[in-house]
């Protein structure tokens, strides 16, 4: 049983959902790669799951739906939103929504682990 | 003298005297007037038998058939006429036998002796009921129109304008001096050309319509409207303009407020659409580069690894040559939308579609102040193509053409429109402006996207435009004109199965 914490990416993009595991693994992190938040809530790594790195736009539900649904099931895991959408406007509104940061893909390493390590900062 | 007493010379009346020609009594009669003779005392000692059948009584209790209200008038008239000796004139109400007022206009004409004295004073009232009304007519409708006429003989440099015609051009009644250097004086310097345009055109066609601005001696504008007709000399030379001209300035104004609502409106759906555009643009190309850097960054970190993880380095590479593929699957797809290979083909007039374009757009190119001409071939062959893609090049030639000559203010902003058969049997559409033209070494440029000399332009239209000329196997190309300005066409080829049906 590893100790380390567990990434959990909710993407509908598969290259990122291949692509971000082997990261966040280098990083020193476990991960699971989830292509929708209904997949997620289903699945049962969601008790486990240390940080979250959700994708704002998805069919079905959303990025931000699903921020609202873990408040309402009082799940508090860090969630770091990942979108390809240059949208200003959408970042503070997340934020302030309790979201530890939006990053705009496409991301560097850097700035993915600096955001890894707020959300993980006891 | 005294003309105030009917009933001095009651007595007196007397059909014509001896001095007259028997004939003549008849020939009076025959006159279709009422005709009287009157002593310088102002008894009228004679009327014809018209003026008894109208009146209905005989010509000593004359006043009694004048109107009331227009008694002191001629009164004033007549007695003028008999002290000066000179002919006078009046236009009079004068009751019928029957009680009914009918206008007539009266002439009076002294007779002197040797010694220059009125021994007598002849007189003819003609009936002018008809054009009276007339008169009326035109008034309640110039009223009711807000319009004014005129009536000018351009070469004889009179005052042929009504005072209400002065007033238009916010002069006082009278001083306009008929010339038409003094008509050019009051009109806004940048709208002369197009009413010298319009008068051009009226010496082709007889007709006057032209809308342009005056400036009143207070430095108020004003827009009007004039409509008439223009009359020609033996040679061919205007000498006479008939016709209405009205006041539109509140419309103009309301047309200004529609066009500019319009522009704004075309700008936020322009700026809208391609922001919307630009942001679907992005967030494709986005997916893919995320994975890439992703990628890259991994692989970086498996190959600094100690020991190097260096298969799973190659499983990264791997999915990052597939995301740059991805990538450019994105940009292909995005020139496929661009190209619309989905367009669709149909029969298509071209002067026809030119024509809805110019509808569309003429009243924002008459607030440009820009002078269109068309000169659109008969028997143009048909073509083949997107009829709605076809007319977005032609609007946005139009307006390039209208936006070069924004600036222009020293010559008349004209666009000339033309089609014609080329050589080859295709169809050729051109838009000459006299705008600012280009320099030629920046010909290829203009076609480039993004590349634009205007202040707000984004430089996509004539880049959009070749692509859709291209699409229709055909060319769209700019040259330089003699003159200033440009001239920017497209050819296409006219189908064969058209032109065989």
């Amino acid at each position: 049983m590893s100790t380390r914490p567990l990434i959990s990416v909710v993407d509908d993009d598969e290259s990122v959902r291949e692509s971000l595991p082997d990261l966040l693994n280098e990083f020193g992190f476990d991960a699971q790669a989830f292509s929708s938040a209904e997949e997620f809530l289903a699945s049962d790594w969601l008790s486990q799951t240390s940080c979250l790195l959700l994708d704002v736009a998805m069919p079905g539900m959303t990025g931000p739906d699903l921020q609202q649904e873990l408040k309402v099931r009082r799940q508090q895991i860090p969630i770091v939103f990942i979108t390809a959408h240059h949208d200003e406007t959408v970042r503070p509104h997340l934020l302030a929504q309790g979201a530890v940061e939006c990053l705009f893909k496409p991301f560097t390493d850097t700035d993915l682990l600096h955001a890894l390590n707020t959300a993980l900062r006891p | 003298m005294d003309f105030s007493d009917p009933q001095r010379h009651a007595d007196g009346m007397s059909r014509p005297k001896e001095s007259f020609i028997p004939e003549l009594g008849s020939v009076v009669d025959a006159l279709p007037g009422l005709v009287w003779t009157a002593l310088p005392d102002g008894h009228v000692d004679f009327v014809n038998q018209q003026w008894r059948e109208y009146t209905g009584f005989s010509g000593d209790a004359w006043q009694m058939a004048i109107h009331p209200e227009d008694l002191p008038r001629l009164l004033e008239c007549l007695r003028s006429s008999i002290s000066t000796a000179r002919a006078c004139e009046a236009e009079v109400r004068m009751r019928r036998f029957d009680g009914e007022f009918r206008w007539f206009a009266v002439r009076a004409n002294p007779i002197t002796d040797a010694s220059g004295t009125v021994i007598k004073c002849c007189g003819l009232n003609w009936d002018i009921e008809d054009r009276k009304r007339g008169e009326e007519l035109l008034d309640l409708a110039q009223k009711a129109a807000r319009a004014m006429a005129f009536d000018w003989y351009i070469q004889q440099k009179i005052n042929a304008w009504s005072p209400e015609q002065e007033a238009l051009y916010g002069l006082p009644p009278g001083t306009f001096d008929g010339t038409y250097e003094s008509w050019k004086k009051l009109v806004h310097p940048d709208d002369w050309p197009g009413v010298v345009a319009s008068l051009k055109h009226a010496q082709e066609t007889g007709n006057i319509s032209a809308e342009y601005r005056v400036v009143w001696p207070d430095g108020s504008i004003h827009w009007l409207s004039a409509n008439g007709l223009m009359f020609f000399d033996d040679r061919g030379q205007p000498f006479r303009m008939v016709g209405f001209t009205a006041d539109v300035t509140r419309r103009k104004q309301v047309e200004e407020e529609l066009r500019r609502t319009r522009l704004e409106l075309a700008h936020v759906a322009r700026v809208m659409s391609l922001g919307a555009l630009t942001a679907s643009i992005a967030h494709e190309v986005n997916q893919p580069l995320s994975g890439i850097i992703t990628n890259a960054s991994t692989c970086m970190r498996m190959l600094e690894a100690d020991p190097p993880n260096v298969e799973g380095a190659r499983e990264t590479v791997r999915r990052t040559i597939r995301d740059g593929h991805r990538a450019s699957d994105v940009i292909t797809r995005l020139r496929a939308l661009f190209s619309k290979k989905q367009a669709t083909t149909e029969v298509v007039e071209l002067n026809q579609a030119t024509r809805e374009v110019i509808a569309l757009t003429l009243s924002e190119l008459q607030s440009n102040r820009v002078i269109l001409k068309t000169e659109l071939a008969d028997d143009l062959p048909l073509v083949a193509g997107d009829r709605v893609q076809l007319q977005q090049v032609i609007l946005n030639l139009l307006r390039n053409a209208s936006d070069a000559m924004d600036s222009v203010d020293d010559r008349p902003r004209q666009l000339l429109i033309k089609t014609e058969q080329d050589a080859d049997g295709g169809v050729r559409l051109s838009v000459q402006d006299t705008g600012v033209g280009f320099e030629l070494e920046k010909m290829n440029k203009l076609f480039e996207a993004f590349y634009t000399t205007k202040k707000d332009g984004m430089g996509i239209g004539l880049s959009v435009s070749r692509s859709i000329i291209a699409n229709h196997r055909g060319r769209l190309w700019a040259s330089a004109n003699d003159g200033p300005g440009a001239t920017f066409s497209f050819s296409i080829p006219c189908d064969r199965t058209v032109r065989d049906n």
